[in-house]
């Protein structure tokens, strides 16, 4: 709790109170939950980008691979949450080792060209071969149970699932951020040279960032499935990195909150925009370039200009 | 003997940065290297501190070969460095800087539970600011510092990480006289304090003579003298390198 804070908390109970608020249909809680989602993967991702100073455009690997771990196991009748995820990080993590050791070795574009890479193969695999169904992927499965006889099948159910995973992911991050490994995060992302001759193994300490980020986001992948009964490669294609990163940019870099705000934004802005017009990524391309060019801070960063105001009012 | 530098050599393709340099730092000595601009000092720095791996040669700290060791490992081994250049972390607080610095000395550093916990280090961190002047300043950016409030950071820096053997390559680069002075006393009185041994890389000589314990001189990759400040004031060849070609 005490790394959780009070406005987390009080967020984190409006946001409870959802399904409770007479109107919201079946449609919204499941956007609630795809929003809800994608921030937590967002979030997963700025312990890299914001704190490491490291940019992955993999992601959506670690993503689709805990999509496909749950697939995998549910098509095989293990219908366990716990089963599921924790099948997901055993999955994501023995490929997050393989990726991190190796992208961590090179810096800047590098990095990021590597874990493009890594992700292309793994998505190609999934794509091309049918080891795991192809392009359709793993179609029609059954509900995800938590416990013997709570079955996760209403709509609301399945927000309260990713509800619970974005608090406990919310409340590892704040941890992390502020423990002594992320603090040398940030020293590294500050200047990496110096880290390393004050007796930081530098490409250690990014490893373990790697490693972190890639099973949050790994286990956010195990929990799509729970709500809608596929996985598919398109989980995993780069574009998919590609959001994830907008995500974070949108809400603000370093700030964990910032991209879950992020997410949140953009899969509402998705969702809205392409119900209304066909080129919607034009349009919403268009508010990206906007934020980008006018808020470098992100959505977060909107923040200062109001306190800004209330100090001078 | 702490530090021994043994026929090292050094050289980056046809130039030869280091040739054949020997030296030996006791414990408890304030040991400068200087020479004019170019004259290797960095080179030698940098193969002590563990980012080049000399071509031929030793280099033993207390004893053990560290000679081609990665930076952190050497600086685990109780040495730190600072640089000519400011090397610190611009975007975080004073404090912060120092304490990233100090933490790596925590039993936690490496471990599982420093992934959940944060090692107070807060004393070590506020006694370093204040020899240095810098308490007021803690909550400031480092990268909004006055140069001079900079260079001694850069100090804190690497002190905070409890070393034996301090390497200060140029600390008062760019300062004023009048400043160079007053880091220079700061500086022995510090490294008294500690009961550090110090190993000064100067390119300015009126630095070093007041407080070496002894004196080498590099010219053109090459130890032309050692001794007492004394008698390196009044070597011929030391005089003839600093008038002579090759000064700046």
């Amino acid at each position: 709790m005490r790394a959780f804070g009070w406005r987390a908390v009080v967020v984190f109970a409006l946001l409870a109170a959802l399904p409770l608020v007479p109107g919201v249909s079946r449609y919204y809680l499941l956007l609630a939950f795809d929003a809800l989602l994608f921030g937590a993967i967002a979030m997963s991702l700025d312990l890299l980008m914001g704190y490491t100073g490291l940019v992955s455009f993999g992601h959506a690997a670690f993503y689709g691979l805990g999509a496909y771990a749950t697939a995998i196991l549910m098509e095989r009748g293990v219908q366990s949450v716990w089963a599921c995820v924790g099948f997901a990080l055993l999955v994501v993590g023995l490929y997050a080792l393989v990726v991190s050791y190796f992208a961590t070795a090179r810096r800047g574009i590098y990095f990021a060209l590597l874990t493009l890479i890594f992700a292309e193969v793994v998505y190609t695999f999934f794509r091309y071969t049918q080891t795991f169904g192809g392009s359709d992927g793993i179609q029609g499965l059954p509900d995800a149970t938590l416990f013997p006889g709570l079955v996760i099948d209403t709509p609301t159910r399945k927000y309260y699932l990713v509800l619970a995973y974005l608090a406990v992911a919310y409340a590892i991050c704040r941890v992390l951020v502020a423990s002594h490994f992320g603090r040398v995060l940030v020293a590294i992302r500050e200047n990496e040279d110096r880290a390393r001759f004050l007796g930081y193994n530098v490409q250690r300490y990014k490893m373990g960032a790697c490693m972190i980020s890639a099973l949050l986001t790994g286990v956010a992948g195990a929990i799509y499935p729970m709500r809608s009964a596929f996985a598919t490669p398109d989980l995993m294609l780069w574009t998919e990195s590609g959001e994830f990163i907008i995500s974070v940019m949108i809400g603000g870099l370093g700030t964990l909150v910032g991209p879950i705000i992020g997410g949140v934004f953009f899969t509402i802005l998705r969702d809205k925009v392409s119900s209304i017009v066909d080129w919607y990524f034009i349009v919403i391309g268009v508010v990206l370039i906007v934020i980008v060019l006018f808020m470098p801070r992100g959505l977060l960063g909107l923040r200062r200009i109001f306190s800004r105001e209330r100090a001078t009012a | 003997m702490i530090l021994e530098v043994d026929d090292v050599s050094k050289r980056f393709g046809a130039l030869a940065a280091l040739t054949r340099v020997s030296f030996g730092v006791e414990a408890g000595q304030v040991f400068s290297v200087i020479g004019p601009n170019g004259a290797g000092k960095s080179t030698l720095f940098n193969v002590v501190s563990g980012l080049f791996a000399p071509n031929t040669g030793r280099v033993r700290f207390r004893g053990e070969d560290i000679a081609g060791l990665p930076p952190e490992r050497v600086n685990r081994l109780g040495l730190a460095k600072t640089f000519q250049i400011t090397n610190v972390f611009p975007e975080i607080s004073v404090l912060d800087n120092v304490r990233v610095a100090a933490q790596s000395r925590a039993p936690e550093s490496g471990r599982p539970s420093s992934l959940w916990r944060r090692p107070d280090v807060d004393g070590t961190v506020v006694a370093l600011l204040e020899a240095f002047g810098l308490a007021a300043r803690g909550e400031a950016h480092a990268k909004n510092l006055s140069h001079g409030e900079q260079r001694y950071l850069e100090i804190c820096v690497a002190l905070a990480t409890s070393p034996t053997l301090l390497l200060l390559d140029e600390p008062t680069a760019g300062m004023t006289p009048g400043e160079t002075r007053d880091a220079t006393a700061l500086i022995r009185k510090v490294v008294l304090e500690r009961g550090l041994t110090l190993l000064l890389i100067e390119h300015d000589m009126s630095v070093v003579m007041g407080i070496s314990d002894r004196v080498a001189v590099l010219h053109f990759g090459e130890k032309i003298a050692e001794g007492t400040p004394d008698a390196i004031r009044h070597d011929p060849r030391v005089i003839e390198a600093y008038l002579g070609g090759g000064d700046d």
